[in-house]
């Protein structure tokens, strides 16, 4: 990639927003959020009762996409597998 | 789904024994079943991929059993290593060719006035004033990597390839972009900036 002219879009000027107002004092990291990605995934299959752990993946899946790409991609493999 | 009859942890902390040898076999088949069910469809992925994949997955499973705690099937715990495993390699090609010295570059131009352009922002009174404290806060209270990092995150670039760009760990990256999150928001505190002025701030 080489050095642009960078300007913001809208769109990106709105993630930034985004993100400040998503932002908590204690977030989950990549590594923590994929320790319990198994156990939320699971969870959300089966339609299950969110707990806080279990909140602060879904938070930390809001602001990361690498990690909402995995977790898609293993809800895709359990659901396979019926 | 968790294979009725092997009790893994125990399969496979069996040392040359059968059941072990079974149990890798068993446990390499499953993943790569899955593999292939996440990868299916991506032009950047082939068979010799899924197996190269399944092949290192089912080491760091193995080498990680001692992080197990149960808390989910031991399957969907190996496949989430697994994914893991496949997308942070996928994403390391895909992104390499990215330059530390052109993002630190353009990181440092977040800094001009001319990096939000007045046309975004419109009449609206208080989003021209939450955007002041924006540019003020990236210029004063952001370091020059968490500036290239929020770039570079604007820029769909993910934080594996941010990570081994800035020499540091996945979650070390993660750990700049929060805490470079966190001063943008103190700072909009601090101007009585309310939570709920954010949330509304682009809505019309």
């Amino acid at each position: 990639m080489k050095s642009t002219d960078p300007k913001l879009t809208r769109d990106q000027l709105q993630s930034i927003v985004q993100w400040v107002d998503l932002t908590r004092e204690n977030e989950l990291n990549c590594g923590e959020c994929l320790k319990h990605l198994g156990e939320f995934t699971e969870q959300t299959i089966a339609g299950a009762p969110v707990c806080d752990l279990m909140t602060s993946v879904e938070h930390h899946l809001a602001l990361c996409p690498e990690c909402r790409e995995e977790f898609t991609a293993l809800k895709r493999i359990l659901e396979s597998e019926g | 789904m968790d294979s009725p009859g092997i009790d893994w942890m125990t399969a496979l902390r069996s040392p040359d024994s059968l059941e072990q040898t079974e149990a890798v076999e068993a446990l390499r088949e499953i993943l790569h079943r899955g593999l292939k069910v996440a990868l299916a469809g991506r032009a950047d992925v082939d068979e010799a991929h899924v197996e190269d994949f399944a092949q290192e997955a089912l080491v760091r499973v193995i080498d990680r059993l001692d992080q197990f705690q149960g808390r989910s099937k031991f399957t969907t715990w190996a496949q989430s290593i697994a994914i893991n495993t496949a997308f942070t390699e996928l994403r390391r090609k895909r992104w390499q060719d990215v330059s530390l010295d052109a993002l630190m570059a353009d990181g440092e131009r977040m800094t001009e006035p001319s990096f939000i352009p007045e046309d975004i922002i419109g009449s609206n009174e208080e989003r021209s004033r939450l955007v002041a404290v924006l540019r003020e806060a990236i210029e004063n209270d952001l370091t020059p990597r968490q500036r290239a990092g929020i770039l570079a995150e604007l820029r769909e670039v993910p934080f594996d390839q941010v990570a081994s760009l800035l020499g540091t760990s996945r979650n070390t990256a993660y750990k700049l972009m929060h805490d470079a999150r966190r001063a943008l928001r103190k700072r909009l505190s601090e101007a009585g900036i309310t939570p709920e002025a954010v949330q509304t701030a682009f809505c019309s």
